[in-house]
């Protein structure tokens, strides 16, 4: 079966800058497909352009086997979005609103069914304005089914919800799974992405960097082990330059009087570098020599750190080894495995400051 | 098609759900409905002259305020993104809304109608040419509007871009201040709104010929509106993030601009400045002066047909509609009053304090072409010294056949105009005018100049009365001609009298002005600058006096 959405080196500029600079994925029938990244990586753009309300300026997008640029009425016909920036017309109650964007599609799902799936019959011929946040989510993924689409588009469906709500709207989502519907799904929330998506894309700057199941990304990167640990008195920081396996060197706590260091920041490891699929030789995250981490000035000296490693054994050995040489002792230490997160943070840590598109 | 229906349906549906959106779709034409009521209480027929005004006032709102109010909100929060989410192209939204607020723009103007029908006023004269003239200016301001609402990003730009073409439309473009109150330079500007068009069709159909006399106003509406959709059509962008998206976007505001600017071209080109109205008065005291008026330049498009036909298809008694008519000018009107002609002081008078003008009656009728009478003798040099009866003084010579051939009663002023105005019989004096209007009719009893033997020169001088308080436009002006008639009626034979004013109505400026400055007694000041606007008014005063003692054109 061809894949339902297949976008290809998808570009769009918005002056000088490019919010999307050739974006590649599939697709396939029946999946949820997440796409992931920080605010300004691209996303909304992405998905703009592939919903036919933005012109790209370059790449093919084909959903449902017809070409998007040349055909978005069609499309449409088979599409189903909720978007985060869309509204409804003032006073209107959920059933009027399905009923009005029903009329616009030749295939329609009836607004009583659809009041009943997401359990908004008892709000039904209220005003939209008086639902709470979670039933106008729900109400947003009504309207997306209401042409009974082949794909929905869902674009940060839990933003702004509290925690209950939150888990409402996963179940709803979850349910879109076992009835075989394919949607695609933005979210910056990793265990939002890790619970729902079947795979995922990690967008960057308007590029893909990462593709992969949630499971496989996390277990690439879960080679690389965290080791966070303090001591009792403060050691030089020069001391983990020569750890092996080691990394990447955070500084924690410094010793009173020190100078601060900043931003924590962690890097893959270049020997044990999680083998996730790299899109593009520029990706700082592919590259060791630009590593950003910063690394304790050799001067400094600093009471706690956390390292990456691929070797925690060795790593470690080293460490309590050089600790013990120098009379400090260990306060705590800490060994733990990557998460969708620090993948998330390793693939996106130099776009954050990127204005949003 | 089926889901345009639905969004006009819910539309609809929605806005009467709105209390506030009623409120200014309903109750604010309502109230300026009754504000006029109030402003002219002293017409015969309540408003039937001023629905052109109001049903404009309507659109105007709707679709300045109202219809660009509900785009902008609408983009702002994101609904028609929505509405861009589905298989239906975002034009067809956008007709739906236009045809929506016009559906509501018609029951508010059905509103008013009704409305003025409670207060007295008649059934249209032409309903269905009323619903083709509020079409097309709803056609022409809904396309304003959506102009609007592609240059403003916000509500609050609606706001300020509504107000800074709302309000001198309604103040110096002739849709809520009358364009014969208004000084020459705002007439030439009006020429380039809309609003002027509009007010003049719709008012044809309520009390006057009906469309056929405002062919231009209707080409004018339409071009306007065309030139309009297509610089909406050309700006329009569905997400606020979008202005002028696409690079030519600015140009098309310079297409909606030139349907104004083709438009005042167009009637500067044809000598439409002037309305018909201001021009036959003008024209008047040009022929009351004895001066020629100048050849009609405008083209026959205007029909010839007196103003007071009996419109076909109307359910007014003739009575109804003879002060439902305003409309004095029965010929195609000059398009600029002769150059010697004393020109009437512009009175850039605010609809609030316009005085209440009173219902003209029809004039009759003249095949007449306007001419300057010929001087039957030669004019004597000091015509009040003569009176002996050995020789007969020249006005003595003047026949009634003469006086009804050469005089032009149809071309006079109205009564209830801002030039040489006399109050109807019933209108009552306001109250603040009461001590001055005393002081007047006591003076006038013991007034020198009043009471000379010479019949002609007591004649001239006590016209200037009125015609002086014309020219400084004192509160008491519509209440003193009648006053001066009476005495003149009282104290001298009707036959002398019409002679008489006949022959000051040809000669004004023959004899002498010197009572001008010997109004003190009276409670007037002293010497109007200008002598020959105070001549021309005498002229025309003179004229009326004939119309009333002859007939041809009586007091109601």
């Amino acid at each position: 079966m061809p894949p339902k959405v297949r976008v290809s080196d998808l570009r769009k500029r918005y002056g000088a800058l490019e919010a999307v600079a050739g974006i590649d994925f599939t697709i396939e029938d029946g999946e949820i497909f997440g796409l992931l990244g920080p605010n300004g990586a691209g996303k909304t753009t992405t998905i703009e352009c592939v919903l036919g309300l933005i012109q790209p300026d370059a790449g093919t997008i084909e959903i449902c086997g017809l070409d998007a640029r040349r055909e978005p009425r069609a499309v449409r016909e088979k599409v189903g979005a909720a978007l985060q920036t869309t509204a409804l017309p003032d006073r209107i109650t959920p059933r009027e609103a399905l009923d009005l964007f029903g009329a616009f599609y030749q295939r329609r799902e009836s607004a009583a069914a659809l009041l009943d799936r997401f359990s908004l019959t008892t709000k039904a011929d209220v005003a939209v304005d008086t639902l709470s946040g979670g039933q106008k989510q729900r109400l947003a993924l009504a309207l997306a089914f209401v042409n009974a689409p082949e794909l929905v588009f869902l674009d940060e469906p839990t933003a702004g919800l509290d925690a209950h709500a939150r888990r409402e709207l996963h179940a709803e989502i979850q349910q879109m799974r076992c009835d075989g519907h394919t949607v695609l799904l933005t979210t910056h929330d990793m265990d939002e992405a890790a619970l729902l998506c079947d795979r995922l894309a990690i967008i960057s700057k308007g590029r893909v960097v990462a593709t992969g199941r949630p499971r496989d990304l996390i277990a690439d990167s879960a080679r690389v082990q965290q080791i966070t640990f303090t001591t009792a008195r403060p050691f030089p920081a020069a001391l983990l330059d020569v750890l092996p396996g080691a990394s990447d060197m955070s500084p924690g706590a410094e010793a009173p009087g020190l100078r601060e260091e900043g931003d924590v920041s962690r890097q893959a490891d270049l020997n044990g570098a999680p083998r996730l699929r790299q899109d593009g030789d520029k990706s700082p995250q592919a590259d060791p020599d630009g590593a950003p981490g910063l690394r304790p000035r050799g001067d400094t000296e600093i009471t706690s750190a956390t390292l990456r490693t691929s070797t925690p054994g060795a790593t470690l050995l080293a460490l309590v080894t050089a600790l013990e040489a120098h009379g400090v002792g260990l306060d705590e230490l800490h060994v733990r495995k990557a998460t969708l997160e620090d993948v998330f943070v390793d693939l996106t840590a130099t776009s954050t400051t990127e204005p949003t598109t | 098609m089926n889901g345009i229906w639905h969004q006009l349906r819910t539309h609809l549906t929605l806005y009467f759900r709105n209390r506030m959106a009623m409120l200014y779709g309903y109750l604010f034409p309502s109230v300026f409905l009754l504000a006029f009521y109030v402003l002219y209480r002293y017409e015969r027929v309540p408003l039937v002259r001023h629905m052109g005004e109001l049903l404009t006032v309507t659109i105007l709102g709707g679709a300045c305020f109202g219809l660009a109010t509900t785009l902008v909100s609408e983009r702002e929060r994101g609904v028609w993104r929505r509405y861009r989410l589905a298989p239906i192209a975002t034009g067809a939204i956008v007709v739906s809304t236009l045809v929506a607020r016009y559906i509501l723009l018609v029951t508010a103007g059905l509103l008013q109608i009704a409305l003025a029908m409670g207060l007295g006023m008649p059934l249209p004269a032409h309903p269905l040419h009323l619903v083709v003239a509020f079409s097309l200016a709803a056609f022409a301001f809904l396309g304003l509007g959506l102009v609007i609402a592609m240059l403003a990003d916000n509500v609050p730009a609606v706001q300020a871009l509504g107000q800074t073409i709302f309000l001198p439309m309604l103040i110096i473009g002739g849709v809520a201040v009358p364009l014969t109150s208004l000084p020459d330079w705002a007439l030439h500007l009006s020429a380039y709104f809309p609003g002027r068009y509009a007010v003049e069709a719709i008012q044809a159909t309520v009390n006057g010929p009906g469309l056929g006399s405002v062919g231009f106003s209707l080409l004018a509406l339409l071009l306007i509106g065309t030139a309009a959709c297509v610089a909406g059509a050309g700006m329009f962008r569905w997400d606020a993030k979008q202005r002028f998206a696409t690079s030519h976007g600015k140009g098309w505001l310079a297409v909606a601009l030139a349907g104004w600017v083709g438009v005042g071209l167009l009637a500067q080109w044809q000598h439409r400045i002037i309305p018909m109205e201001l021009a036959a008065e003008r024209a008047a005291i040009a022929a009351a002066a004895n001066r020629p008026a100048p050849a009609p330049t405008v083209p026959a498009e205007e029909p010839p047909a007196p103003a007071g036909a009996p419109a076909s298809g109307s359910d007014l008694t003739a009575d109804e509609h003879a002060s439902a008519d305003t409309t004095p000018a029965a010929s195609p009107a000059p398009s600029e009053p002769a150059p010697a002609t004393p020109a009437p002081t512009s009175r850039p008078t605010p609809a609030a304090i316009t005085p209440p003008p009173a219902p003209e009656p029809v004039p009759t009728p003249r095949p007449t072409a306007p001419s300057a009478p010929a001087a039957p003798t030669p004019a004597p040099a000091r015509p009040a010294e003569s009176t002996t009866a050995a020789e007969p003084a020249p006005w003595e010579k003047v026949t009634r056949d003469q006086v009804m051939a050469d005089l032009v009663f149809d071309r006079l002023p109205p009564d209830s105009g801002v030039v040489t105005p006399i109050a109807t019989a019933d209108q009552e004096p306001p109250e603040e005018t009461w001590t001055d209007l005393d002081v007047l009719y006591n003076g006038l009893q013991t007034w020198a100049p009043g009471r000379v033997p010479d019949v002609l020169e007591r004649t001239r001088n006590l016209l200037f009365v009125p015609s002086v308080i014309d020219v400084f436009q004192l509160p008491t002006e519509p209440y003193v001609p009648q006053m001066v008639y009476d005495i003149l009626e009282r104290d001298i034979d009707k036959d002398v009298l019409i002679k008489v004013l006949y022959w000051i109505a040809v000669h004004p400026d023959e004899g002498s002005d010197a009572a001008v400055d010997q109004m003190a007694p009276l409670g007037i000041p002293n010497g109007p600058s200008d002598i020959q606007e105070v001549r021309g008014r005498l002229g025309v005063y003179a004229v009326k006096l004939i119309g009333r003692l002859t007939g041809a054109r009586p007091a109601r």
